[in-house]
């Protein structure tokens, strides 16, 4: 009984009428326009000129370095958090669904709201943080004013902001373990330890690996909590400049939208090289 | 007597830290809305406003047309929500429960479109709708937003849940396809639907390097553009900024407390993506 129903294409009209001219024409544009040089209304063909430029511009390695130590660091240290909650909420807490909504208040909320906050907190003079840091009689650094710091800073605002989707999710997963694992590992007198490493992990291992795609490609993107922290900037003179943050500034105030798009098509290649690579490693360890 | 389990205790003084570190920021940014501007700049900080400052909201509103970016926000917000909600009910419809050729390819496009980040395409995306005169104008701001493959696929897995003997018992009743679609898969439905409008709400709500790029007239940026458009211009006035983000992130979060349940159990049925 299989038939050609036409009329799927009329209530799919909508969808790919859009995805057409918003997702499938941007991403072919973008690619030729990374052969192009001259202002938007006036593009003509220059071959690789712009890959040459992007390569040999400083300020280009800078916003690679910045976001890839920006993923490096940001999403196995939320991961370690949100494994680590998740885990004591789960197993000890009798209340779960108050942490549970605690805890996922920041995925909800504004970035550029909470990190203007944060910009407040994080001041060198008058803010909380170093407040509390002079009271431990610890270093109290200027987080925002100074350039050595500020990736450091957006690498601590982005593990504030991407705990509550990793621990909500991380949840889920524990909520989907069969409750009978446990139940036979406390017949054999198994500690919470061993049943952490032996039962939990092992059954964690989809989710965590899905999480780190997920946040990985998040932190490729990271732009609007660099804007929110630094007023717009990227930083005392640039510092914390990242990949999406040369795109605009090369597209929107430089006006040179070929530059733009070559890096857009690099960190495109870098998105799709580091999915793929999650990818075949959970076949290798979904396939032991 | 009871034995004081020391794993428990720990478990709540860690849960207990980290909830503080997350839930400070929200706390101290309403706080910080009230104090008077010696207030939030004394060293040590001062934590509770001695006399609640009222009056930073009225000079909010005086100083930059919130109200404006509220009703842009909301028309914006609702218009995507509304608009891609009907479009990936129709699409996910018909990929559900009808067959025709090329589906499998239309599956594949639209799954590895998924993939493609959002930031490749916003720049390519503007210069269209600039190319087409829409800037500073709501149809510029929602026009690349009003279908989403994500919140279709999503309701995919939503209506293959519902067995498909149903949709041929309405067939042979001689109910028609829009018929089924409103009458049973709709309000069978009711949950997911309202979940997928949630979270598209919130994300609409929370959107910034669009509107950032579309707008440039004070009188249609988005709440997100006007509070740091407004943070910049108030230099200093750290009170007036915080009360500020307090107007623009209040709303959501009195969504989220209410609808707290259906939101989070909506993005934990995610995680099937990928």
């Amino acid at each position: 009984m299989k038939q050609n129903q036409k009329k799927a294409w009329l209530y799919l009209a909508p969808t790919i009428i859009f995805v057409t001219f918003f997702s499938i024409y941007p991403i072919l544009r973008a690619f030729v326009m990374s052969f192009q040089s001259g202002s938007l209304i006036n593009l003509n063909w220059t071959g690789f000129s712009n890959y040459q430029y992007i390569f040999h511009d400083p300020e280009f390695w800078l916003a690679i370095r910045n976001t890839i130590l920006y993923a490096l660091i940001s999403v196995p240290v939320a991961l370690a958090i949100s494994i680590m909650l998740a885990w004591l909420i789960f197993s000890k807490v009798k209340n779960k669904s108050f942490f549970e909504t605690t805890f996922f208040m920041p995925y909800v909320t504004s970035t550029i709201a909470i990190g203007i906050v944060f910009r407040y907190i994080f001041n060198g003079d008058y803010g909380m943080l170093n407040f509390l840091l002079r009271a431990l009689h610890l270093p109290a650094p200027n987080w925002i004013d100074d350039p050595a710091m500020s990736v450091t800073t957006i690498i601590i605002f982005g593990i504030w902001t991407s705990l509550a989707f990793n621990i909500v999710i991380l949840m889920g997963a524990l909520r989907n373990i069969d409750p009978n694992y446990y139940t036979i590992a406390d017949m054999y007198g198994a500690s919470g330890t061993e049943k952490f490493w032996r039962i939990t992990m092992p059954q964690l291992v989809p989710t965590i690996a899905f999480l780190l795609t997920m946040n990985i490609i998040a932190a490729f993107k990271v732009y609007t909590s660099v804007y929110a922290l630094f007023n717009g900037q990227a930083g005392v003179g640039n510092s914390a400049t990242t990949a999406v943050f040369y795109i605009y500034n090369k597209f929107q105030i430089v006006g040179t939208p070929g530059v733009a798009m070559a890096a857009t098509v690099v960190l495109f290649i870098i998105i799709m090289f580091v999915t793929f690579l999650q990818r075949k490693m959970m076949k290798k360890i979904g396939g032991r | 007597m009871k034995k004081i389990r020391w794993g428990v205790v720990v478990a709540y003084v860690i849960l207990a830290i980290f909830a503080i570190i997350t839930v400070f920021p929200f706390i101290y940014m309403i706080l910080g809305g009230l104090m008077s501007f010696q207030e939030t700049t004394t060293i040590p900080p001062t934590l509770w406003p001695k006399n609640p400052q009222w009056s930073n909201y009225a000079k909010v509103f005086s100083q930059a047309p919130f109200g404006r970016y509220f009703l842009n926000t909301f028309i914006t917000a609702s218009v995507t929500t509304i608009v891609s909600l009907f479009n990936a009910l129709l699409g996910a419809f018909a990929m559900v429960n009808l067959h025709f050729k090329g589906k499998h390819f239309i599956q594949i496009i639209l799954l590895s479109l998924l993939m493609v980040p959002g930031e490749a395409i916003i720049f390519t995306n503007y210069s269209t709708i600039a190319q087409m005169g829409l800037l500073n104008t709501y149809i510029g701001l929602v026009l690349p937003f009003l279908t989403s493959v994500f919140y279709m696929y999503y309701l995919q897995s939503y209506f293959g849940s519902i067995s498909k003997t149903i949709y041929k018992a309405s067939m042979i009743d001689g109910a028609s396809d829009w018929e089924y679609i409103w009458r049973i898969l709709v309000p069978m439905s009711k949950g997911g639907l309202f979940t997928v409008g949630l979270l598209s709400f919130i994300s609409g709500w929370n959107s910034f390097l669009w509107p950032l790029l579309v707008t440039n007239e004070d009188s249609m940026r988005l709440l997100n553009n006007g509070l740091t458009a407004f943070t910049s211009d108030s230099g200093s006035e750290t009170q007036l900024q915080l009360a500020a983000a307090t107007l623009t992130v209040l709303p959501i979060l009195i969504l989220y407390f209410i609808f707290r349940k259906q939101i989070i159990r909506g993005v934990v049925r995610n995680d099937l993506k990928g």
